[in-house]
């Protein structure tokens, strides 16, 4: 199997809504807002738009977008599943719909109020609640408290702790590591309020090993992007950000979130299945990847991700961020834009639009001499990634 | 003269108390000399099986050379059983706890047991204990009620005139109604007013494994065809494709994998901080699940547990586990290899009315609190409750099934703070504290501790002479 789609389409418009702990707008509204934006910033008129990506927990349905954006018709519309493992997901299903001819410009979008109008921390604590298999699911977990997401990740966490060694100071070095990026971007949440690694390590329990500051936020907020083939990018406004390739996956015995059941948890197989399919179609490796966005929901996860892209050797994670290499002056500087620690928890997509600021040279924290850029999505669940490039 | 006194009067009544102290009552001779009989009670109701206490033969290659007595026996050889017997009235404790009794002070509970061993009895040493009365307290507030603590000490002669132990106690006696709160301290009304567990839903795939919690069987997912074990249940097998899908019962042993100590968000059914455990079991497949009966920082990947089942609705009980006892040591070990900062493996003790009563009766203590719940609630208790006698054999039960059969008691030190009622758990768990040589013998002191649900039950130490390699 190979993907046929690589370097074939490019993101040519980002939009965003400010990002806040309090909106005072609909999710409908700020989404509109997005996908306006995202189109100037392409310079397309948006009723060209035919093809709408969005992906599971959106509630903002395409046709109600399509109206209020003044889009007559729509060829392709489809929701990929598994939340945040979808963020590099929609864009490779964006790619399969220009591939195929199935659409000309597609809209990429997310759009909540997951601080002020409900708790996306507060987890699953009404589940499991019918006799489908998707509620049925909870049952192995629920009834002894694993409600939160945060949970779900710990348990990865403490595992990879006793197998390797690492510490709760490896997690805090990834926060801080977002946290001087978002420091100096004036769109993050953080903005000017970096933190230290004692910060870290006196930040109060989550679920151990897991800190306050290990967890990204909850944010109102909406982010869109604009996809279309790297052949029509080339008319519109910007530099188009080429999608080298982008991939889906989910491995054996996988679980929501779950995925306790495998001979081994951790690592993030579902993970090392995109890396392998990236690199395949698009010919890079890691070597060629100059900066990344890893997808940083809990900060432990993001080790385990560094081994999959082969980054550091498996359980060597630890040793490659004690050497700094995520940081600004370090081999793989990530999360530029403050990451969702930082910046905002866009699920994903905020760090996907930062990495199409890299490519055109445009971020607030741009790293020197970028050709390609990694961004991964949500970990723990089916998940996906994609390798953005400069146009050739 | 139950009524509320005044300071004067409280004043006189403390002097009254006290009028006693350091004197001595009469020597009181137990009612049988050291025997097998009594001693086979205790070790069956400690579940203490050192055989020195009860294996004629591995007792003549130990240390002693013959059968010994458990040593935390010691003070349970001059109770008075259960026939009331007129103390003796010039007895300066008895009298001290006739008037508390009179004065509405008739709760009460052991606090502080010290023994010391000067040597282990052997079958046929006739005891004796002569009494002193150390100290009355001031009147004090205390979380079970308004009382006086006791302090006597006792010295104990065989029949030969040889001292071969001793003993500080402490006593408190309460009115009983008149502690700070209804309960004392854990989570019992918050428990009251909690919503439920999120009850597990089911369906034709996965019932079985819930009507095995619900009837104490942990079942795990087994095909028929080729063996294969899978969690959580599916409806065709991964291995061979057959949907010929039956189950096994697992034997309920199994180590934590991974953990996680639960703090925010608080979800109101449960408790927190709260242990949730990945935990694999001996089959080989791994669950979800609480580990119970153990401090979140008593977690290590790796530990032994063994499943219980907790009923969570009238109609579901889920698996969850705690930490499993660890077999009983048969070698000893050696002072060289034992090391400061060492520690015991935990240990629970599940709290059965059937050892509260059995663990009473065989250390001869027949007051009612320990055996008759009517009894315990009239005086001031939500349940009957554990004695300190049991507290103290547990407690060398559990240091002498780590240290081995060979170990001998030098003393044995503990206090007492939330009692130990019926349906809980207490789970031991200690550390080597020092080392060091004393009158010809290698030392090593244990710290330790046995928690239930309320808080500690019982801290301690106790020094042990261990043999060099």
């Amino acid at each position: 199997m190979t993907l046929k789609y690589a370097y074939h389409s490019a993101i040519a418009g980002i939009g965003a809504t400010p990002f806040t702990k309090d909106s005072g707008r609909t999710p409908m509204d700020q989404a509109v807002e997005a996908c306006l934006a995202a189109c100037e910033d392409a310079g397309l008129p948006p009723e060209k738009v035919n093809g709408f990506v969005t992906y599971s927990a959106e509630q903002n349905p395409e046709i109600e977008l399509a109206r209020n954006l003044g889009v007559e018709e729509m060829t392709h519309f489809s929701m990929v599943h598994h939340g945040g493992g979808a963020a590099c997901g929609v864009i490779a299903v964006a790619c399969q719909a220009l591939y195929s001819g199935a659409a000309d410009y597609v809209l990429c979008y997310r759009a909540f109020n997951e601080r002020s109008w409900h708790r996306f921390g507060a987890g699953v604590q009404d589940r499991p609640a019918g006799a489908e298999a998707s509620e049925v699911s909870f049952s192995w977990s629920s009834p002894f408290g694993l409600v939160t997401p945060a949970s779900w990740v710990a348990m990865f966490a403490t595992r990879y702790m006793h197998e390797y060694g690492a510490t709760t100071e490896d997690f805090g070095r990834v926060s801080v590591v977002d946290r001087d990026f978002a420091a100096t971007n004036p769109y993050a949440h953080f903005f000017q309020r970096p933190i230290t690694l004692e910060d870290h390590q006196n930040s109060r329990w989550i679920v151990e090993p897991l800190r306050l500051l290990d967890c990204c936020q909850e944010t109102d907020g909406a982010q869109a992007l604009l996809v279309t083939t790297a052949e029509r990018a080339k008319d519109l406004k910007q530099k188009p950000a080429v999608i080298a390739s982008a991939a889906q996956g989910a491995a054996e015995d996988q679980h929501m979130m779950r995925s306790y059941y495998r001979d081994s948890i951790t690592g993030i197989p579902e993970m090392g299945l995109c890396a392998r399919q990236l690199y395949q179609s698009s010919g890079l490796s890691a070597d060629d990847i100059q900066t990344a966005i890893i997808y940083d929901h809990f900060t432990p996860l993001v080790l385990p991700q560094l081994e999959e892209f082969g980054f550091c050797d498996r359980g060597e994670a630890k040793d490659f961020i004690r050497d700094g290499h995520l940081g600004r002056d370090g081999r793989l500087p990530i999360n530029t834009n403050g990451g969702q620690l930082g910046e905002a928890y866009i699920h994903g997509l905020n760090g996907i639009a930062e990495g199409v600021r890299q490519i055109r040279g445009t971020s607030v924290n741009q790293i020197e001499n970028v050709e390609n850029v990694l961004a991964t999505a949500g970990t723990a669940v089916p998940t996906s990634a994609l390798i953005l490039s400069q146009p050739q | 003269m139950s009524e509320v006194m005044t300071d004067e009067q409280k004043e006189a009544f403390v002097a009254k108390l006290r009028k006693e102290v350091g004197s001595t009552g009469t020597p009181t001779t137990a009612r049988d000399p050291v025997n097998q009989p009594m001693i086979r009670h205790w070790c069956d109701a400690m579940e203490d099986a050192n055989p020195l206490y009860t294996d004629p033969d591995a007792a003549t290659q130990g240390p002693h050379n013959e059968i010994v007595a458990p040593p935390a026996m010691l003070n349970a050889w001059t109770m008075i059983g259960l026939v009331p017997r007129v103390n003796d009235p010039k007895d300066p404790a008895s009298g001290v706890y006739a008037m508390l009794d009179e004065a509405g002070y008739v709760g009460v509970v052991a606090t502080n047991s010290e023994h010391v061993y000067h040597r282990y009895l052997k079958l046929g040493d006739l005891l004796t204990g002569t009494v002193k009365l150390v100290d009355v307290s001031e009147e004090k507030q205390t979380a079970l009620g308004i009382g006086h603590f006791v302090t006597t000490e006792t010295e104990y002669l065989n029949q030969h005139g040889e001292h071969v132990g001793s003993m500080f106690f402490r006593i408190l006696k309460f009115r009983p109604g008149t502690g700070r709160t209804a309960s004392t301290g854990g989570d019992g009304d918050a428990a009251a007013e909690r919503p439920p567990r999120p009850r597990p839903s089911r369906n034709q795939d996965t019932d079985f494994f819930w009507q095995g919690s619900r009837v104490g069987e942990l079942r795990i997912q087994k095909c028929l065809n080729c063996g294969h074990l899978q969690h959580p249940p599916g409806t065709r097998c991964p291995a061979c494709g057959s949907t010929d899908m039956g189950y096994i019962t697992a034997s309920g042993e199994g180590t934590l994998y991974s953990y996680v100590v639960s703090h925010h968000p608080r979800v109101p059914s449960f408790d927190y901080p709260l242990n949730i455990g990945l935990v694999e079991l001996e089959e080989g497949v791994r669950l979800v699940t609480n580990i119970t009966d153990c401090d979140p920082d008593q977690l290590k990947v790796g530990m032994p547990l063994r499943a219980w089942h907790m009923q969570t609705h009238e109609d579901v009980s889920i698996p969850v586990f705690r930490p499993a006892r660890v077999p009983r040591n048969p070698s000893t070990l050696t002072f060289d290899e034992v090391s400061v900062g060492d520690e015991l493996p935990l240990c629970p003790i599940p709290l059965t009315p059937t050892l509260i009563v059995s663990t009473a009766i065989a250390s001869r203590d027949y007051q009612d609190v320990h055996h008759d719940r009517d009894m315990a609630l009239k005086k001031g208790s939500e349940d009957i409750f554990m004695n300190i006698l049991t507290s103290s054999g547990l407690s060398a039960r559990y240091i002498g099934d780590w240290a081995g059969p060979d170990a001998v008691f030098k003393n044995l030190k503990i206090h007492l703070g939330a009692p130990n009622y019926p349906y809980d758990c207490m789970t031991m768990s200690g550390s080597v504290t020092a080392k060091r040589e004393a009158d010809g013998d290698d030392i090593v002191e244990v710290s330790f501790r046995g928690q239930n649900s309320r808080g500690p039950h019982v801290t301690g130490t106790v020094d042990l002479a261990l043999p060099r390699a």
